[in-house]
């Protein structure tokens, strides 16, 4: 039956710079604000806004975001008539490609679109946190008449060069496209998240495929090909909270940012914008007698006998008395023993922190930094981890790893 | 599963001593009293049937039932939406009694036709006023091994309070006078002080024989399966009593309700309860909890979605609780969605669900009498 709308989730990025918590993970299954992954947010924004048929193309460390997704239940994507799917590459007659850019990824799944007819392809980038209504994008990409839409954002003017940037008209079509330039002609930086009428894309997509110079890639090959022959392409001017979540420090402030929604604009109690994610099951979480938490927030299952102080805990963390965790993102399942000193990082899952063990903790001056400490390792009591530190296996007790 | 020779299915009576909890039973029946920041009383059972291979499970409904029903869904969060078996929602078969059933004779006699029709050799059958983390595999194969018609669950403890306080027209409970691993004697609303071995309400059946005991005892009028049906067949029926050691939270009125949500304030009592099989529960999609800077919480469990800016003490809190900047919470349980405005002040209390304390105000109850705000009333 025909779709209006389908939409296409990238979501097989490496996340090499996230690399101690993306060993065996593809970064939108990264957990996010306490009990959250960052593919939620694409997802519930979907679903929110009334597109009830996602393909999900996935390559990088497939089996957590696989089994997170499942049949698409949480998201209320278990659909008779679309709903949600993994779309992995795939091996074909003519032999099988992993997907070689982005735009790569999207032709070698044309058949699936192809079995909705729809109209319109959005396609979505799986690593950023953002609450955005795709029904008022689509709106605007009717309204214009476009070929193309993208989101963007207005930037500060000078970091507008770290951004793919559109030079609009003054009716918002775009007239040109610079891709991280020194010399930026606009502050409009892409999302990297685009609206397509699918019969254009379509076309574009297999004309791409078959020119053996390209990269297979939106930003460096389909959208200016696109403005190569005069499409017609439109900016749609977003205003709410984005993020990209690429970097440690960027994953580490967007968690930040989630404990003060009064400032940051990212509001996850919102009744009407809600979040979707696959539950724990856990029981409510428990706060001791000798603890003291502040501005932070916790979930199910953890129990806090210990300071926990402008920092978000994940499902089952066990807070130990007379530990101490400040601006720290803990993620499931860890536990931070007697004494520890977890400060100004990211514990990734199920990892287990000595007593008096010293994770992060932001020093003075120029050292400041994110600590990082990958999922399953072992802290032995009394080791010390510098800011900064990426650690992926297990650390000895009193061992100092800077 | 089907084909072998063990497999159960499962019995629950949501309605089972609606009458000695009546504020809280007023807008839903037993088992959807909110219990343990989160829960419903129903899910411990259904939770640890799923988990325990008994996957085709029957809740006879009496009546007030339609939170549950709106609570169970189609049954998703416990894994029971199956093509073989899931969950089924029996209302009483009025066409048959011409009045709601009494007694889980008449419930059991409605759905005769139902258990006919079934595959499953043996059944268990609970109430849902107690949360138990309960293993019923455990359970039908020592029903299995001892070859017994039934067997009778018990746990060792003092009568409740709330029990010895049950007038008879209210309902039953039973103590078991066990010989030898048999039950000789069933005590119906015993008096005895000290330690007794209090039934659970929980039992293992064969499926044909519970179909011939309540055949025949409904057409004789009887009602009560344990008054009634297991008390006058004690000579003849091999009546097996299985004692269970494991943490059990029973629910026999207001006050126990709030001592026993009390009682898992204590880490070793929480563990007791959840450390076995998960128990399930309708998703809400709460975001985490949110302790705002100043606010301050000790001693309190907390379910997601809820805002706290003031102060909480010794309390348990449901879904998407509010407490205001300077608000003081003691003693308290706050059920899903409750407001303690800002400066309100209030100790000792039972909020129903969407229960509001205004700005500043003060509502006390004692420790040995909490105070009870019904369902969306507004101090």
């Amino acid at each position: 039956m025909a779709k209006e709308i389908v939409a296409m989730l990238l979501a097989g990025g490496q996340g090499s710079r996230l690399y101690a918590l993306t060993q065996n993970l593809a970064k939108p299954a990264v957990p996010f604000g306490g009990k959250y992954r960052i593919i939620d947010f694409p997802l519930s924004n979907c679903v929110n806004s009334g597109i009830d048929t996602v393909g999900i193309l996935t390559q990088y460390q497939p089996l957590v975001l696989n089994e997170y997704i499942g049949n698409g239940q949480p998201w209320d994507l278990d659909r008779l008539n679309g709903g949600v799917h993994v779309l992995p590459p795939y091996q074909k007659a003519t032999g099988s490609d992993w997907f070689k850019g982005t735009a790569n990824a999207i032709y070698q799944h044309i058949s699936f679109i192809d079995r909705y007819d729809p109209e319109y392809v959005i396609i979505l980038s799986g690593d950023q946190i953002c609450k955005q209504d795709y029904s008022e994008f689509l709106a605007f990409h009717k309204a214009k008449g476009a070929d193309f839409s993208v989101a963007v954002m207005e930037v500060p003017w000078d970091e507008a060069s770290r951004f793919g940037l559109m030079v609009t008209d003054a009716n918002s079509k775009i007239t040109e496209f610079q891709e991280k330039p020194k010399n930026p002609k606009s502050n409009l930086a892409s999302m990297g998240n685009y609206i397509f009428k699918w019969d254009i894309l379509r076309q574009y997509l297999i004309e791409d495929e078959a020119d053996p110079e390209s990269e297979n890639d939106f930003g460096k090959n389909i959208i200016p090909n696109l403005l190569k022959d005069g499409r017609d392409m439109y900016a749609f001017r977003f205003d709410g909270y984005w993020k990209d979540v690429g970097t440690i420090p960027s994953l580490w402030e967007a968690n930040m940012e989630v404990l003060d929604p009064e400032h940051s604009g990212i509001d996850l109690f919102d009744e009407n914008w809600k979040i979707y994610s696959r539950n724990s099951g856990m029981t409510g979480h428990k706060i001791g007698a000798n603890a003291f938490v502040e501005n932070s927030m916790i979930t199910d299952g953890c129990r806090v006998n210990g300071d926990v102080k402008n920092s978000i805990l994940f499902a089952g963390v066990k807070v130990e008395p007379g530990a101490v965790v400040e601006e720290a993102v803990v993620m499931g399942g860890t536990t931070i023993k007697a004494g520890a000193v977890v400060k100004h990082c990211i514990v990734a899952e199920n990892v287990i922190i000595g007593e008096y063990a010293v994770v992060g903790a932001m020093p003075e001056g120029d050292a400041a930094g994110v600590a990082t400490v990958g999922p399953g390792v072992v802290i032995g009591d009394h080791a010390k981890i510098g800011p900064n530190a990426m650690i992926r296996n297990n650390v000895e007790g009193g061992e100092v790893v800077c | 599963m089907l084909s072998n020779n063990t497999s159960a299915l499962g019995i629950i009576f949501p309605n089972t001593y609606d009458s000695i909890i009546p504020e809280l039973t007023n807008v839903r029946l037993m088992a959807s009293i909110p219990f343990a920041s989160r829960y419903r009383m129903i899910d411990f059972m259904l939770s640890s049937m799923a988990s325990s291979d008994v996957n085709n499970i029957s809740l006879l409904v009496n009546k007030n039932y339609l939170s549950l029903m709106d609570h169970l869904g189609s049954g998703r969060e416990w894994d029971l939406v199956r093509k073989n078996g899931g969950l089924h929602l029996f209302p009483p078969n009025v066409e048959r009694t011409s009045t709601v059933y009494t007694g889980r004779v008449s419930a059991i006699a409605g759905i005769l036709d139902f258990l006919r029709g079934q595959k499953e050799k043996y059944v268990v059958m609970a109430d849902s006023n107690i949360a138990v983390n309960f293993d019923f595999k455990a359970l039908i194969q020592a029903h299995i091994e001892s070859g017994a018609d039934v067997t009778a669950v018990y746990n060792e403890q003092e009568i409740p309070e709330g029990y010895l306080r049950m007038r008879n027209e209210q309902g039953f409970y039973y103590c078991y006078g066990v010989d030898d691993g048999r039950v000789k004697r069933i005590h119906v609303n015993s008096k005895e002080p000290g330690i007794q071995n209090l039934s659970m309400n929980i039992f293992a059946v064969e499926r044909e024989l519970l179909i011939k005991l309540i055949n025949d005892a409904f057409v004789c009028g009887l009602r009560y399966w344990e008054r009634d049906v297991l008390l006058n067949q004690l000579d003849t029926l091999d009546i097996q009593a299985y004692k269970y050691d494991g943490y059990v939270a029973r629910i026999t009125g207001v006050k126990d309700y709030f001592d026993e949500n009390m009682k898992l304030l204590d880490d070793a009592n929480l563990d007791a309860l959840f450390s076995g099989n998960s128990i399930y529960t309708k998703i809400r999609d709460d975001n985490p909890t949110r302790y705002v800077a100043g606010a301050k919480a000790v001693n309190t469990m907390a379910a997601d979605g809820c805002v706290i800016e003031g102060e909480v003490e010794n309390s348990v809190l449901f879904r998407g609780v509010k407490v205001g900047k300077g608000a003081k919470v003691k003693n308290c349980i706050l059920m899903q969605d409750t407001v303690i405005e800002a400066g309100a002040n209030v100790e000792n209390l039972i909020t129903d669900k969407e229960v509001r304390v205004t700005e500043g105000k003060e509502v006390k109850g004692t420790d040995i009498y909490p105070v009870y705000i019904a369902k969306r009333h507004t101090v």
